[in-house]
């Protein structure tokens, strides 16, 4: 490296070493990389083909004179085209190709042209896939490219620049979940998004000078911030349509070869089509029934190389086995029965193992709780009915099924979030019985509503259409807004031994009228917490748990 | 000080072992590095708790964490073995950091003849500590190197460390999450309790409150079959620290309590707010 005002100056050889060194980093990654797979087909061999697609990249960069620049990141782009494997190998093969279009005729190379290279190759991915999904690799590579833009406005130093580029991937690995459901669903981050930042982090460390120190330390898997719901029912349930197989090739074309052709060409034959490469030589991509179609069809452009087929059912089958051998900790399993989108999002984000929609007025059929009992995969079940008129239909399950399950006679939605709550990993079903039934009882509950018809309760009149509170089901409170009830309803408990209210607004209720509420309860007891969440809940304006 | 015939325990900043303590009992503590951007700092010698965690809140690029060099740790190794010719080094579970495969590599480089058994401990914080301190106590009395390597592999499996947290954020961006990654995401504010088990990052629960959480470690410590030893140690809440000493005084010596600050090297992976009680089975 020659020192040069501004910035540094790096050559072919330093290149090639760089991305030896994220080979190497990469390679401790790859049983993590491969776990995380779930997208587009959870075969579990991203990390895999990654690493493969870098091998072949940097064998390739060997065979270049090494201390041009531009010839060794030619060579690398070529070595990558021709070596890459699987949907995120051949999208991490076009970061070398704008590597290597924007060093061409360049015998050595700054922050700044590195930057352009990351931007090019993502622009150049995007453009090979003829539906780009975001919360991939994809996204992790142009927010990368981004942040590496960003930084060489502000400094030449490939380091710094690289440094941002990782930082920026990691965020992006984290938020892949936000943007693709399927990672949510499955509580993964993007394999190949994750694949693409340990590779960048090799990069950095070797620009740290820190080659030395890499073989003790091991890249680490990114967590997203989002809850982790049911990642074994998603795999172990059986799949009715099959995947088919991955068929890749490189064709070195008998004439000029046209991608937007072969790509109009192919894109009936199957799924996850990519085309890259140039006018000589183009890698194809491609999940289909038919592999020999395909092949025909190569051959009709000229000679094949790197064929590779792999039956993805066979993978997928492989796959689910290891991803159930590293299970979430819990041999017991969870099902809660709630009405309203965002109470439904409470109990997903507390870990529960499934839902069954229901609640006051729409009780769920034993059916329907049986399916989600069966749906599961633990074989020991807690329900949780969260409502009184719903407990006896789910004392009857036990019956129905091979499997164990036992329930908490949870009356109300707070009583149901307490059990939750207080789920314990370690223990196994009776004791979380135990423990769960014990913190359900510990909350009160209060519940607003409209009277549906007059009627007199004990002594009071109750009119049509008027708000009535309840506290653990007993009738408490009726005026004419439901704030004004739920507010009175707490102003007359014993608050003394309470520390939190929770508040959960239903469909009838609007924010900024609970917000005055809360503001009016912290005014009277400056020493609880109040939480304000969106329940969502039909029927009832507010349910609230003071505890 | 200590006699020629005396095995040395060396363990690493992790373990959160107090400075008067260590010298106490005769433990050489390796820092490992934290780094704030460009800035490397040893851990524990270079950088307190106190500093550590005003950075932490204050910085904006969050700090990261690196072992020592192997041939760092060997000269540790080489310095030690002019006092003493065995060596007993415990260290912060394998499955988190790489300081244990390090210190193997290490043995490998040392230039002075001296025996090291190497033990896992399989936890990390106060949890590693514990396992430590027995291990000191035990060659104080002169045993031999087998039985206090033993003695420390057999802690290791009934050392207990359960941490209240406010937020999963630094574990998280840490990488360190482990299975507690059930515990991400709630939309209801929760103070999870994590601990380390089986030398990974083990979800043991959440409160909705931190005073209900610090309850239920209470309770788990409670809930063990014996306690030998017990520890509270806090990231930047001295004053809870001590309540919370004060109140297991009820179940076991109260002077017998181990008081300790989360180290930075910790500190970096479960950020500024942890309390933490450890606890060794026995007698």
């Amino acid at each position: 490296m020659q020192q040069v005002q501004g910035g540094d100056v790096y050559t072919g050889r330093e290149l090639r070493e760089m991305f030896t060194a994220a080979t190497s980093w990469l390679e401790k990654s790859v049983p993590d990389i491969n776990a995380l797979n779930v997208f587009p087909v959870p075969d579990g061999d991203c990390g895999t083909n990654m690493l493969l697609t870098l091998r072949s990249t940097v064998e390739e960069a060997y065979r270049a004179p090494d201390s041009d620049a531009s010839e060794v990141a030619q060579a690398m782009a070529r070595g990558a085209l021709m070596g890459a494997r699987g949907n995120s190998g051949v999208i991490l093969s076009q970061i070398f190709r704008g590597l290597a279009e924007e060093l061409g005729g360049k015998g050595s190379f700054g922050g700044r042209e590195f930057a352009a290279g990351l931007t090019q190759g993502a622009a150049v991915a995007y453009k090979a896939l003829s539906h780009p999904v975001e919360g991939t690799i994809l996204t992790v590579a142009r927010d990368a490219a981004v942040a590496a833009t960003t930084a060489s406005a502000q400094t030449e130093s490939l380091c710094h620049i690289v440094d941002a580029a990782v930082s920026a991937a990691k965020e992006s690995v984290a938020n892949t979940p936000s943007l693709l459901p399927v990672l949510r669903q499955a509580g993964v981050v993007d394999a190949g998004g994750q694949g693409l930042c340990v590779v960048l982090e090799g990069v950095l460390q070797y620009l740290r000078g820190e080659v030395e120190q890499m073989q003790y330390r091991q890249p680490q898997v990114m967590s997203s911030g989002l809850p982790n719901v049911s990642r074994i029912v998603q795999l172990s349930a059986e799949r009715e349509e099959p995947y088919g197989y991955c068929t890749e090739f490189v064709v070195e074309g008998r004439r000029k070869l046209d991608r937007d052709k072969i790509s109009s060409r192919l894109a009936d034959k199957g799924q996850c089509l990519i085309v890259v490469g140039d006018e000589k030589m183009v890698h194809i991509h491609i999940h289909t029934f038919d592999p020999g179609k395909v092949l025909q069809y190569g051959c009709s452009l000229g000679i094949l190389h790197e064929i590779k087929i792999q039956n993805m059912d066979d993978q997928y089958r492989g796959f689910a086995e290891m991803v159930e051998s590293q299970s979430p900790p819990a041999s017991v399993a969870t099902v809660a029965v709630v009405s309203g989108d965002g109470l439904t999002q409470v109990f997903q984000s507390l870990g529960v193992s499934a839902v069954v929609q229901g609640g006051q007025t729409m009780n769920p059929s034993t059916r329907e709780l049986l399916e989600a009992v069966e749906s599961v995969a633990q074989d020991k079940v807690i329900l949780l009915p969260n409502n009184k008129n719903i407990v006896p239909t789910a004392r009857q399950l036990q019956g129905l099924t091979r499997k164990k399950v036992r329930v908490i006679p949870t009356e109300t939605v707070p009583q149901g979030v307490a059990a939750l709550l207080a789920f314990n990993y370690d223990a196994d079903l009776k004791e979380n019985v135990s423990i769960m039934k014990q913190a359900s009882s510990a909350v009160k509950t209060i519940e607003v509503t409209r009277a549906v018809r007059s009627a007199v309760i004990g002594k009071v009149k109750i009119g049509h259409k008027q708000a009535i509170g309840f506290v653990d089901g007993k009738l408490a409170s009726v005026g004419e807004a439901p704030e004004e009830v739920l507010l009175r309803v707490l102003q007359g408990l014993e608050m003394k031994q309470s520390e939190l209210i929770t508040i959960y607004y239903g469909k009838g209720a609007h924010r900024s009228e609970a917000e005055k509420v809360v503001g009016l309860i912290k005014r009277d007891y400056p020493n609880v917490e109040v939480e304000l969440i969106y329940g969502g809940q039909p029927h009832y304006h507010y349910i609230a748990s003071v505890e | 000080m200590w006699g020629f015939g005396v095995v040395r325990i060396v363990t690493d900043s992790p373990a959160d072992i107090p400075p008067v303590l260590a010298k106490e009992l005769g433990i050489v503590v390796i820092p490992l590095y934290v780094r704030f951007g460009s800035e490397v700092y040893r851990d524990g010698v270079d950088l307190t708790p106190d500093e550590f965690y005003r950075k932490l809140v204050t910085n904006r690029s969050l700090p990261v964490t690196s072992t020592p060099a192997p041939g760092e740790i060997a000269q540790v190794y080489d310095t030690l073995a002019e006092e003493t010719e065995e060596i007993v080094s415990i260290h912060v579970s394998s499955k988190l950091s790489a300081t244990y495969e390090v210190a193997l590599q290490a043995r490998e480089q040392m230039k002075k003849k001296c025996r090291v058994e190497l033990v896992d401990s399989m936890s990390g914080a106060m949890g590693e500590g514990l396992v430590v301190i027995a291990a000191a106590k035990e060659a104080r009395k002169g045993t031999g190197l087998e039985q206090v390597a033993n003695l420390a592999r057999e802690a290791a499996l009934k050392s207990h460390v359960y941490m209240c947290f406010d937020t999963l954020e630094f574990l998280r961006r840490g990488g360190r999450i482990g299975r507690a990654q059930a515990l991400l995401g709630s939309v209801l504010k929760v103070n999870p309790i994590i601990g380390v088990k089986d030398g990974e990052t083990h979800p043991y629960g959440r409160e909705r409150s931190r005073a209900r959480a610090i309850d239920r470690v209470f309770d788990f410590v409670k809930s063990l079959p014996s306690i030998g030893e017990l520890a509270v140690e806090h990231a930047s809440t001295p004053d809870e620290a001590e309540a919370l000493a004060d109140r297991l005084g009820g179940i076991f010596p109260r002077e017998r309590i181990y008081m300790s600050r989360v180290a930075p090297a910790v500190g970096v992976h479960v950020g500024p707010h942890v309390i933490a009680v450890s606890a060794l089975e026995g007698q």
